[in-house]
């Protein structure tokens, strides 16, 4: 359900976050729902296959697309599936479509796929300990060891779940590929991540990498939309629209980090991690 | 009844060897041995008859891969293929020896017959293989001083004692940090049959002497859960990072054992200080997947002509059915969904979150481990099976050995399908897994089916318009690595004309070697040929043991 839901809003959030850095900078800008017709324009095109590929260029996009998928379906946004110890599931879904990805940039043996593909790796091991540590601990406050049962932001738990938030909220720029980590509109294949992983594949292919790209940024809004008391769909919906808006500021007002930066950047996501996995231990 | 009779089949290959049917009797003899074990351990395990049932079913399953794949291989490296089939039965006949006997002199024959067959394996590669054997057979030494100490000192000692010798013994064995170091020297220098009975199977007796110790020994004192969890996620992390600046794709492979392995030894040390049926689901479960995906790898491993990774590449094109084979392995290896290695780290994940203490904060080191395991297996499959070719290496791929990793795999399949067959005994379940394997499968299936038939055209790789691409401008094994190894301050990375990898551990293990060196020539002094000074001894011995038993 969740699922469902966040694949009819992806495309939407992509292009209102586009729209409005447009408006910032004082452009007309593309309609919010631009997107939508760029996915079936896409969706239309002859794509090309390079020379060296296998199978695994066509996988790549298809399991990115599964992965995050299925870890959005795991996510009671809207009522769905529950069971004990799925958030574990749910990150190594995301792991999985990762994996994928990952390979299929290694696939065309171009340089620039390779080297997105490392420095995506880099991204996973700097920034997968803290998120996963935040969330673990926001668990262990709940009950049942479950999404379903994750506790909601109240005075008690007020700085455990501060804390996994903040942590999900610089997961959401690390995994996302956005700024300060990666500049999604730049094409300096040098200071690329996502898009150099994607550059070899064009059409329907390229439709499935932004739908799954966009979707992996509403899983970890979904997340911290769990966190937060209020009705489940609706807050959902506001924490999208709060994350629209912080996106075109930063990626407006913000510059990317150097790459070699990162490591500093994202030592706050594990710090957050540990704080509040501590803070679930010692209950303070 | 008794278990022995499942060893009888082994007599075949042995009295086959020196005639010419020695392949189709070793590829019988294999396969029999491997179904009575399977049977018998399966049984044992369901009925639960306890943990070494458990590990014949793994080697059971183990053998059965080998059945085909052995005598297959041998035929195409003729090099002492007779030996090998005299030994590789023998030293199956050992190990399952070794997991079904009871502690005591009956046991450190069989292990350290074990580990003198193990060392002929390793050594029978050639004069390349030896400071691996040498290696191999310094830690089988180490191996047997512990346990020498623990069963001697059983009763006399106290349990700190007892139990600091076991994890030294069975420690070795199953590559506890920081004395792994030997395993990923001496496992890729045997061929690759042996690697992986080595990786899949020895090791894991390590790992069953700890846990049936605490039956034979009485409960370990707290300090050796947590040092078993700390050592174990240690060795993990440095065994990823250091297996990620491997050149040697077998190496690498070692490397992930040393993970695994550390994996399970913190699964069981976490056991040791809360027993819970979680972390015992971890540690059976991971052994098992660990065996079969390992052994699917080094034999798939086996099936190439070149082992350095930078000369690899392409090789899904050349050989599509190894590829997709290896694929498999490696979504497992690296603990990805829906395989069965990420269902016993699923369980791993809850076990520490529910421990004792500081416990939870162990889940932190094990995602850090998920990251690099994926980094890890991207690299290995990414550089080897995809994009241009680096170099002409070729790909020897007889239907035996097709028939013998297509075993593996599908009981691997099998194994993430249902994990219930192995867990339930243990009162435990999953998610249904296989659904979950089974959805992803036509939902892929159908996505790719559809792709394909869109309109597309071919076309060569992006190369920016300026000159076309060659496989050297993609990254090799060590620049693959290199953002990842910068990370990680205990490894020195060398860049320029010639990168290199510099491990300080290892100057450690080289200094110690030279102590004991040293040590050795100063005792040496002592066997002078002086017939005076060997009377002078027994004298002075003969004082000291009658003083001590006098007074």
């Amino acid at each position: 359900m969740t699922a469902l839901l966040a694949l009819l809003l992806a495309p939407l959030f992509s292009g209102t976050v586009k729209w409005l850095k447009a408006r910032l900078t004082h452009r007309q800008g593309p309609s919010p729902l631009m997107e939508y017709r760029n996915l079936a324009k896409l969706w239309r095109k002859v794509w090309v296959v390079p020379h060296p590929t296998t199978p695994l260029f066509l996988l790549g996009p298809i399991m990115a697309l599964l992965g995050t998928l299925g870890a959005l379906a795991l996510l009671p946004v809207l009522p769905g599936l529950a069971f004990r110890g799925d958030f574990l599931l749910a990150l190594y879904l995301l792991g999985l479509g990762r994996f994928f990805q990952m390979l299929a940039a290694l696939d065309a043996g171009s340089s620039f796929g390779a080297q997105g593909s490392y420095r995506e790796g880099v991204v996973t091991v700097l920034a997968e300990p803290g998120t996963l540590m935040a969330l673990a601990g926001a668990v262990l406050l709940g009950e049942g060891f479950s999404l379903s049962g994750l506790p909601q932001l109240g005075v008690e738990n007020s700085l455990v779940l501060l804390l996994a938030l903040a942590s999900l909220a610089l997961a959401l720029l690390a995994e996302g590929a956005r700024m300060p980590v990666n500049d999604p509109t730049t094409h300096l294949e040098l200071t690329m991540i996502h898009e150099a992983q994607v550059l070899d594949h064009s059409g329907p292919l390229l439709a499935l990498y932004e739908l799954a790209g966009s979707l992996k940024m509403l899983f970890y809004a979904g997340l911290m939309a769990l966190l937060l008391p209020g009705s489940k769909p609706l807050v959902f919906l506001g924490v999208v629209g709060a994350w629209v808006l912080a996106l075109a500021y930063l990626e407006t007002y913000g510059v990317k980090l150097r790459y070699l930066r990162l490591p500093d950047f994202l030592s706050y996501n594990t710090l957050f991690g540990v704080l509040a996995l501590l803070g679930a231990i010692w209950r303070f | 009844m008794s278990p022995l009779w499942t060893f009888l089949p082994l007599g075949l290959a042995v009295v086959s060897a020196g005639t010419p049917w020695r392949f189709r009797g070793l590829s019988l003899s294999l396969g029999l041995a491997g179904l009575a074990w399977v049977a018998l351990g399966g049984m044992g395990w369901a009925l639960g008859w306890g943990a070494p049932f458990l590990y014949l079913l793994l080697l059971g399953a183990l053998t059965l891969g080998l059945a085909p794949y052995l005598p297959a291989y041998l035929a195409h490296h003729p090099r002492e293929a007779h030996l090998y089939s005299l030994l590789v039965p023998l030293f199956l006949a050992s190990m399952a020896g070794v997991a079904l006997t009871s502690p005591g002199f009956g046991f450190l024959f069989l292990w350290e017959g074990m580990a003198l067959l193990g060392y002929f394996l390793v050594a029978l590669e050639g004069p390349s293989a030896l400071v691996g054997g040498r290696a191999f057979f310094l830690a089988s030494r180490l191996s047997g001083a512990g346990l020498y100490l623990a069963f001697l000192g059983h009763g006399h000692l106290g349990a700190d004692w007892v139990w600091a010798g076991l994890l030294l013994g069975f420690g070795v064995k199953a590559a506890l940090f920081p004395f792994h170091a030997w395993l990923p020297q001496a496992h890729p220098v045997a061929i690759s049959p042996v690697s992986a009975l080595l990786s899949g199977a020895m090791t894991k007796l390590g790992l069953l002497g700890l846990y049936q110790s605490q039956y034979w020994f009485g409960p370990p004192p707290p300090w050796v859960g947590w040092a078993l969890v700390l050592l174990g996620l240690l060795g993990a992390v440095y065994a990823l990072v250091r297996g990620l600046g491997e050149e040697d794709l077998k190496g690498a492979l070692a490397y992930s054992s040393v993970e695994n392995l550390g994996l399970m030894l913190s699964a069981l040390g976490a056991y040791f200080l809360k027993p819970m049926p979680l972390l015992l689901g971890a540690f059976f479960l991971q052994q098992v997947a660990h065996a079969l995906f390992k052994g699917l790898l080094f034999l798939g491993a086996g099936a190439l002509e070149e082992r350095r990774i930078s000369q690899l590449g392409g090789l899904f094109r050349k050989a599509p059915g190894l590829g997709a084979l290896a694929l498999w392995g490696m979504v497992a290896g690296a603990g990805l969904p829906p395989g069965p290695v990420f269902l016993a780290e699923w369980q791993l994940y809850q076990g520490f979150l529910q421990g004792p203490f500081l416990m939870p904060l162990a889940a932190g080191a094990l995602a850090l481990v998920g990251a690099l395991a994926l980094y890890f297996y991207v690299r290995l499959f990414g550089l080897a099976f995809l994009g241009l070719p680096r170099g002409e290496a070729g790909v020897y791929w007889a239907p035996g050995m097709r028939l013998g990793l297509g075993l593996l795999a599908a009981l691997l399949l099998l194994l993430a399908l249902g994990p219930g067959l192995l867990l339930g005994p243990l009162g435990l379940g999953t998610y249904p897994n296989g659904l979950l394997l089974a959805l992803l499968g036509v939902l892929a299936g159908a996505l790719y089916r559809g792709l394909a038939r869109l309109p597309k055209r071919l076309y060569g790789t992006w190369d920016c318009g300026f000159q076309p691409l060659t496989p050297r401008m993609q990254p090799n094994a060590l620049g693959f690595a290199e953002p990842a190894l910068r990370l990680f301050p205990f490894l020195r990375l060398r860049v320029g004309e010639h990168p290199r990898l510099e491990e300080p551990l290892a100057e450690v293990y080289a200094g110690v070697g030279r102590a004991y060196s040293r040590l050795a020539a100063l005792v040496q002094t002592l066997q002078s040929g002086s017939l005076h000074l060997y009377l002078l001894l027994q004298l002075l011995t003969l004082v000291v043991v009658l003083g001590v038993v006098l007074l």
